[in-house]
């Protein structure tokens, strides 16, 4: 008799002889959660009161009748089941929180599932694939299938606001939609990860960090370019990553660039990461980015017509984060003002929306963030050197000042340690034909011009 | 059982336990409470199901025994006689209350046949705070829960227990609230982080029970359930279960607009502007880069519209916010400061309210599309 059944049997037959206020109180919800070799049983009750009160009551009596159906049953256990509490035991009355709840709007983050700390947003159904992510994609699809046997660790990288969060965050959604509780997946941004270890080292209890980060089966690590540089985290990491990797467990990372451009980060991490199956996600082209602006549209119920579609995508290349933007202020526009959107309008929405991520940018900033990028210093960069480790990233700070802040030459060279317009000049057309041919230095300039739009 | 009671501390014992006694159709004992004694002492208990409530109070105890009878007959017996002393005796399941001029017998059900009030298993995990420190911070993050049917685990107190402090933490998904309690604030021996989402239900009858004074409050934490417990007082309850969400990706970083403004006159000027708020409960608060007055503003369909300038600190762009005020008006009556910090990230990201020197205690809300 399967465990069910003999509860069952054994509930019929109990509320016979017990009065039924007391049956319905004390055995509403109750199971038969285990029977060892040894015989011994183990029945779950709802709540403590309930444990108590059979356990102290009706135990010779749910005993004789489990032994007259099973006699190798020596002995009951009983204990609380904790699981999600499906309704509370208390009825609640219509509060006002069900009549705020449609107009005012929630904190959008408490939709994170706290145990795996995965967004529901982030599933495939909304993932537009395409030649510049298409590997990422069927590498995940194939981690879905095999977790954990086929490519171990999946390293995707690329620029900001593409997709890597999303196709990292699918991909454990997926796997927990899949295979429930059987596999653990967490997710954790790295910058979790070092404040988790930081608690660790303060409260002297980093063993709890170990232990909570060795039973995951699909570990999800993203932005690890931020562990860079934090010994102790990058070493806690090392370890857990070896402890998984080498009982099979799945790791995810992602990177806004490659294992061997994350300049802080230690060797014997590099090559691990380097020792499983590295994607990149690159920028859309333009058939995708129509195909991407539709689907957020289906998303949020509107739709657009083909020619305003294709112009938003004409002028914005760069970023998809950048579309979902501009796609909520044309919604915005729509509901609020007028329903009539003519190109113009589309393109004011668009420029406006640009045009502030470069507002406030000061020449001197992009100095800066170029200098750091390549580790060096501003005053290096504009200083005399001709060694190739500074004209390379010297010529992209001019060139990114001209690209991104429409700087005259003259006003350039000024800024870059009073050399010559001509210099400017060169360095400007030397960058703009590199790009097109040089897929490294494009990545290079991509990712500095996110970080100077980040500042 | 044969007792003699003074009526005051009779009543006093019975006002702590009645809240929690209801409605349970299925079984009728839980209507009434429990009165026994045991060492000595006179024993008052009742419970839901959910928690249980147990309290001693004095009395001369010149025979044992116990029995269960309805509490709302008995309180309200009690709670009408005029005379001090009160004998009380159980006879046949029926209890005898007895004045120099006045006699009532009620029917009881044995003492038998009332639940059972669990007991803690791990005696070690406890922490000791002192009841006044403990009511204060509950009492500054409660409102910022609701009973909801959506989401269970919301339906509670967030303990959240860091070794080097406890965090308690209260959300509707509208607005959250957090307090930190530091380590020189309370004793414990348990060494490892626990976290354990404490019934709304269960917290209410604590701060309405507990007294504000220096004496001490254990609290006991279980696998499921926590108890709180003092000399004369134990609250035993169930937890929930499920996660807390984490809420720490709410908490903004930064803040790009600040405004420091005195606390009563803010709440002054949403009470008042509240007059003209009809049903979607709209308060609107322009504040204007440069300037020295916010401008606490309502309106109400078909009614009219007010405006209200409060002096204020304004750091970082001008901005129009528009919340619902009784969430605003809560978060503002949780601290006691003389002046708030509000921090705003434009008007739809979740502002933060606290207090200028007090970095233990926040208040987040969630502000409403503005139309």
């Amino acid at each position: 008799m399967d465990l069910k059944k003999l509860w069952q049997t054994t509930l019929s037959e109990l509320e016979l002889q017990i009065s039924r206020p007391n049956f319905l109180t004390w055995l509403k919800n109750s199971q038969l959660i285990e029977k060892n070799k040894e015989g011994q049983i183990i029945i779950g009750l709802a709540n403590n009161f309930a444990k108590e009160w059979v356990e102290n009551k009706y135990h010779k009596i749910i005993l004789g009748i489990l032994r007259s159906l099973d006699e190798t049953i020596k002995g009951i256990k009983y204990t609380v089941i904790t699981g999600p509490t499906k309704e509370p035991a208390l009825k609640i009355r219509n509060t006002q929180h069900e009549k705020i709840n449609k107009s005012h709007p929630s904190f959008p983050e408490l939709k994170i599932d706290p145990e795996t700390n995965l967004h529901p947003r982030y599933n495939f159904n909304s993932f537009v694939v395409g030649s510049s992510n298409e590997l990422a994609y069927a590498a995940a699809s194939a981690i879905i299938k095999d977790v954990g046997k086929k490519y171990n660790p999946f390293f995707i990288y690329g620029g900001v606001g593409l997709g890597k969060t999303h196709l990292i965050q699918a991909i454990g959604n997926e796997i927990k939609q899949l295979y429930k509780n059987r596999i653990k997946t967490k997710y954790v941004p790295s910058e979790k990860f070092v404040n988790e270890v930081i608690w660790g080292i303060r409260n002297k209890r980093m063993d709890d960090i170990k232990s909570r980060y060795r039973n995951i089966d699909v570990l999800i690590i993203d932005d690890i370019q931020f562990i860079g540089g934090k010994e102790r985290s990058e070493e806690e990491f090392f370890h857990t990553f070896n402890a998984l990797y080498e009982n099979n467990k799945q790791i995810i990372i992602s990177s806004d660039r490659p294992p061997a451009a994350i300049p802080t980060l230690e060797e014997r991490l590099r090559s691990r990461f380097l020792g499983g199956m590295i994607a990149d996600i690159g920028l859309p082209d333009y058939e995708m980015r129509v195909a991407i602006i539709k689907t957020k549209l289906q998303e949020q119920n509107s739709a657009l017509s083909d020619d305003l579609c294709g112009l938003i995508a004409n002028k914005v290349r760069k970023n998809v984060r950048e579309i979902e933007g501009i796609l909520n202020k044309i919604t915005f526009y729509r509901e609020n003002k007028s329903d009539d959107l003519t190109p113009a309008i589309i393109e004011e929405i668009i420029d406006s929306s640009i045009q502030q991520s470069f507002k406030n940018i000061s020449p001197n900033q992009v100095i800066k963030v170029v200098a750091e990028f390549f580790e060096t210093t501003p005053n290096e960069l504009t200083a005399r050197s001709r060694r190739k480790e500074i004209v390379e990233p010297r010529q992209i700070a001019i060139f990114l000042l001209r690209d991104i802040l429409s700087l005259s030459y003259p006003n350039i060279g000024e800024k870059m340690g009073k050399r010559d317009h001509s210099t400017a000049i060169h360095s400007y057309e030397k960058i703009s034909e590199e790009i097109n041919k040089n897929r490294d230095l494009n990545q290079k300039v991509i990712l500095i011009k996110e970080l100077i739009y980040k500042q | 059982m044969k007792l003699i009671i003074l009526r005051s501390n009779l009543k006093e014992g019975l006002n702590k336990i009645d809240k929690i006694v209801g409605e349970n159709l299925n079984l009728p004992i839980l209507k009434n409470f429990l009165i026994e004694t045991t060492d000595n002492k006179i024993k008052l208990s009742a419970t839901n199901l959910e928690l249980a409530i147990t309290n001693f109070i004095s009395g001369k105890i010149i025979e044992e025994g116990g029995l269960t009878i309805p509490i709302n007959i008995f309180s309200s017996i009690i709670n009408n006689l005029q005379t001090e002393r009160i004998n009380l005796e159980v006879k046949n399941n029926n209890l005898i209350i007895k004045t120099d001029n006045y006699q009532a017998k009620i029917q009881g059900i044995k003492k038998e046949e009332f639940p059972i009030i669990p007991k803690i298993n791990n005696e070690q995990n406890f922490l000791e705070i002192s009841t006044s420190i403990l009511k204060q911070s509950l009492c500054s993050i409660i409102s910022a829960a609701q009973m909801s049917n959506i989401r269970p685990e919301l339906n509670g107190v967030f303990f959240d227990f860091q070794i080097n402090s406890l965090k308690l933490a209260a959300t509707d998904s509208f607005r959250l609230s957090e307090k930190t309690i530091s380590n020189n604030q309370f004793k414990t021996q348990i060494n490892k982080q626990l976290k354990t989402i404490i019934p709304l239900k269960t917290i209410q009858e604590v701060i309405r029970i507990i007294k504000e004074n220096d004496d001490k409050i254990l609290i006991y934490f279980d696998a499921n359930q926590v108890l709180f417990k003092n000399n004369d007082l134990e609250i035993i309850s169930r937890l929930i279960s499920g996660d807390f969400p984490d809420y720490q990706a709410i908490i903004p970083e930064s803040t790009e607009t600040e405004i420091i403004i005195n606390r009563e006159q803010l709440i002054n000027a949403v009470k008042l502007t509240s007059t003209f708020i009809d049903r979607l409960s709209e308060i609107k608060i322009s504040i204007k880069e440069k300037t020295k007055n916010i401008e606490v503003y309502s309106t109400g369909q078909g009614v009219g519209e007010n405006q209200y300038l409060i002096p204020a600190k304004i750091k970082g762009p001008s901005l129009e916010i528009v919340f619902n005020w009784r969430f605003l008006l809560d978060g503002l009556k949780n601290l006691n400061s003389e002046d708030v910090v509000i921090g705003l990230n434009g008007n739809n990201k979740p502002a933060v309210i606290k207090s200028p020197d007090d970095i233990s205690y926040f208040y987040i809300i969630m502000p409403i599309k503005s139309s």
